[in-house]
This record gives structure tokens, C-alpha cells and sequence, in this order.
């Protein structure tokens, strides 16, 4: 087993709930430079993603414990916290957007592994799905996720109204569900 | 705002929470449901894994080695521990039902009159959530912990395992607690043999026990008991 296999990187965050800190350790050394890429990525300049990059294994020390409850691969809880964390520092500027909380989310006891697993290996064919989206609504989809963008943001980056802008963006989600699903 | 939303506009709402679209009323609802309900949990989740995956094609990129140093000077802080006294104010939180079942425990053993010689250490673990308390009591005469559950429970099909480790350790097995609102347990003879800082949790896990030998399913919380002396 490989230091970043699954099992062996979900042995280190439960260690870690337990106040192992050799655990903590080892896997900031197997993971820090996929979520220092996704940190870098929003926030384009290092030492804003290093700070960022900081800031997310703190929340990933102290909330250890609460990722068997949330129903995610170890990479992909690591990612969603790095990217929520930088996106957080880039709209700092605007409270009124707040992320998604994983610290106090409620368990998701309906996700067996088998779903997970499920919902992992459909998320590997994203990247080809966005490319059956129109050019527009691929920009707007990873305009959000890495670029935090907002409803207002594209509305004016595309020049329609709010509201369309709204049925426009979950139109190409439920495309990409649906893709995704197939 | 409307509850009686189709399937498919929750999903979008799903959506858009994990992608940090929402603002105002909308956002309030959808944190409150990320919160109480476990299938909207779930929804949140299932997009967190289908986004994550945008960061694929991303090349890991190298981190200055300062940035750990930092990282864990901010996590582990150098500064001393808190003394086994102030950990004891975590007492205050136990109903005298509780401690009173700890006593008559304690007394009803099958050494009835245990030589009251070595040390004996108290602490409680108690979950972030407070939803999960137990309260340990490791003597170092009989190197035994008893374990008391004051609130929570593994779920249904599920038993609670205890697990302790010394300083910069890995964790190991102490136990299974399989059934029942107190147990006592041998320690294990490495776990018997730590000096110092003596960390115990409890995790949930399947029955028979973690297959791995780290916990598996959630940990319910740990707790530092300071001092740990083998010393009679």
C-alpha cells in the first residue's frame, strides 16, 4: 500500500483524530502538494496559498474526527476543504458568500462504501464532461469552483440577467450530473 | 422559503451550497439542512466529490519546508500541558448517577480489596458535539482501565473499541466494548508501559472490532492524561 492509497491516507486522519501527531505528519508529507496546487490554483500568488494551505490543515487537525462521518474519500474531503478555505481567503472581502461548513455537517449514514466508491469514480469523468458543455458554461462552472465566482459576478461577465444566469448554471450542473452518471 | 421543493431543485440547492453560490435566506436553509438532514448531507457531499475532481489535471506543487514548521509550531504548541487537576474540573460535568456507577464498579470487581497502591488516574472523553461521554479510570496497580459510558452509544450494528497510545505513538487496541454501560479491560502491555502523556479514545466500529487496527469509523473523542507514572 502506497502512502497515498486510500486506506493508508484514512489510517492517518484517524490517527490523527486520536492526537497522533506523527500521524498529522505524515499525511500533510503525502498530501500538502495536491492542496497546495488546488490553493495556488484559486489564489494564483504563493505565499497567499501558503497561508491558505496552513489555514486548511489546521481545520483538518481539528476536524480529524469528523471525516468518517461526512461519507468522502480522504483526497476529495482534503480537496473540498483546501479549495473552501482558499476560496474563503479570495472573497474575504465579501461576507455575505459563505461555503459550504463541513465542520458541522450531519452524517451522512446513507453513503456505504460502495456508493462512495460509486461517487468517486464518477467524479473521474468530469473533465470530459464539462468539455460536452458549451465554452460559456464550462467557463462559468470552473469560474465558480476554482474562481469563486459568484451569481453576480457571471451575470456581468456574460451580460444576462440574474435570474437567467441562475437557470443557465444549474441547467449545466444537471448536465453534468447527468454525464457523469452515464 | 418553500419547503416543498422537487428533487431535483434540493439536488441544485446541493449544489450550489457546495459550490458556495448561495447567499442570505437560501444559504441559512441550506446550512440548516446540511446540519439536520442527513440526505442533504449527503446530496452536499456527492457534488464536493464530483467538483473535487476539476482539481485532477492540477500537478502537486511544492510548498516551502517553512510552511510546515509553521503549520506545527500552530497545532502542537511547545507550551506545557494542562495539569492533571484542571482536567479533573471535567468531573463537574458527570451526574452523581454516573460516578456512583463507577464506584459500585469499581468495589465489585473480582479483586474486591485491590491493594490501593499505585496510581490511579481519572479523565472523560467527551465528543466535540457533547452527544458522547465516557468516563476512564486507568489504575496502574492492576494496569486496568474502567470505562463508563454516561451518554451516547455506537449505532445500531456498530460496537464502541477503545484505543490509547503514549507520546508521538500510534494508536493501538485496548479493547472492544461490545455491549453494556461500563467495562473494565486489561491494558495491553505497551499501552501498560507508557510514562508521561497517556492519550485514550473511543471510536465506533463493526462489529468484531476494527479490521485495520486504526480506527475505522468515527472517533468519538480522546483525552491526555498527563503524568502517567508506573511508579508504585
Amino acid at each position: 500500500m502506497t502512502i497515498d492509497g486510500r486506506d493508508a491516507l484514512e489510517a492517518l486522519i484517524a490517527q490523527a483524530a486520536l492526537g497522533n501527531q506523527a500521524a498529522f505528519s505524515k499525511l500533510y508529507d503525502a498530501t500538502s502538494g495536491k492542496l497546495f496546487a488546488v490553493c495556488l490554483r484559486v489564489l494564483s500568488e504563493r505565499a497567499a496559498a501558503e497561508d491558505a494551505m496552513q489555514e486548511t490543515y489546521v481545520k483538518i487537525w481539528k476536524n480529524a474526527d469528523r471525516y468518517q462521518v461526512t461519507g468522502h474519500s480522504p483526497m476529495t474531503w482534503l480537496i473540498t476543504i483546501a479549495r473552501n478555505t482558499a476560496i474563503d481567503r479570495l472573497r474575504a472581502r465579501n461576507v455575505d458568500h459563505d461555503v459550504a461548513d463541513y465542520s458541522d455537517r450531519i452524517a451522512a449514514p446513507g453513503m456505504s462504501p460502495e456508493q462512495s466508491a460509486v461517487a468517486t469514480s464518477e467524479a473521474k469523468r468530469i473533465v470530459q464532461c464539462l468539455d460536452t458543455l458549451d465554452t460559456d458554461r464550462r467557463t462559468a462552472v470552473s469560474g465558480v469552483y476554482l474562481q469563486g465566482k459568484s451569481y453576480e459576478d457571471l451575470s456581468k461577465q456574460f451580460d444576462v440577467p440574474l435570474n437567467t444566469m441562475r437557470t443557465w448554471l444549474r441547467r449545466s450542473l444537471l448536465t453534468l450530473r447527468e454525464c457523469m452518471a452515464q | 422559503m418553500s419547503m416543498e421543493q422537487t428533487p431535483e431543485e434540493h439536488d441544485m440547492l446541493a449544489a450550489e451550497y457546495a459550490m458556495g453560490l448561495l447567499s442570505g435566506d437560501e444559504l441559512v436553509t441550506a446550512k440548516r439542512l446540511a446540519t439536520t438532514d442527513s440526505a442533504f448531507a449527503q446530496l452536499v457531499t456527492q457534488w464536493e466529490i464530483r467538483l473535487a475532481s476539476m482539481t485532477d489535471t492540477l500537478a502537486p506543487e511544492q510548498p516551502r519546508a517553512a510552511v510546515k514548521a509553521a503549520l506545527l509550531a500552530q497545532v502542537f504548541p511547545a507550551a506545557p500541558r494542562q495539569p492533571l487537576w484542571q482536567k479533573l474540573w471535567l468531573w463537574q460535568g458527570l451526574s452523581a448517577l454516573s460516578v456512583l456507577a463507577l464506584v459500585v464498579l469499581l468495589a465489585s470487581g473480582p479483586q474486591t480489596q485491590p491493594p490501593v497502591s499505585g496510581p490511579v488516574y481519572t479523565a472523560e472523553i467527551v465528543s466535540q458535539a457533547g452527544d458522547f461521554r465516557v468516563v476512564a479510570v486507568v489504575d496502574k496497580t492492576t494496569n486496568e482501565v474502567f470505562l463508563t459510558r454516561t451518554a451516547g452509544a455506537a449505532p445500531e450494528g456498530r460496537i464502541l473499541q477503545v484505543w490509547a497510545h503514549g507520546e508521538g505513538a500510534p494508536a493501538t487496541s485496548v479493547g472492544l466494548w461490545p455491549q453494556g454501560d461500563t467495562i473494565r479491560i486489561a491494558m495491553p502491555q505497551d499501552i501498560a508501559a507508557v510514562e508521561g502523556i497517556l492519550t485514550l479514545g473511543v471510536s465506533e466500529e463493526p462489529v468484531g472490532g476494527s479490521p485495520t487496527g486504526s480506527p475505522t469509523g468515527r472517533v468519538f473523542g480522546t483525552v491526555d492524561i498527563p503524568g502517567v507514572s508506573n511508579s508504585i
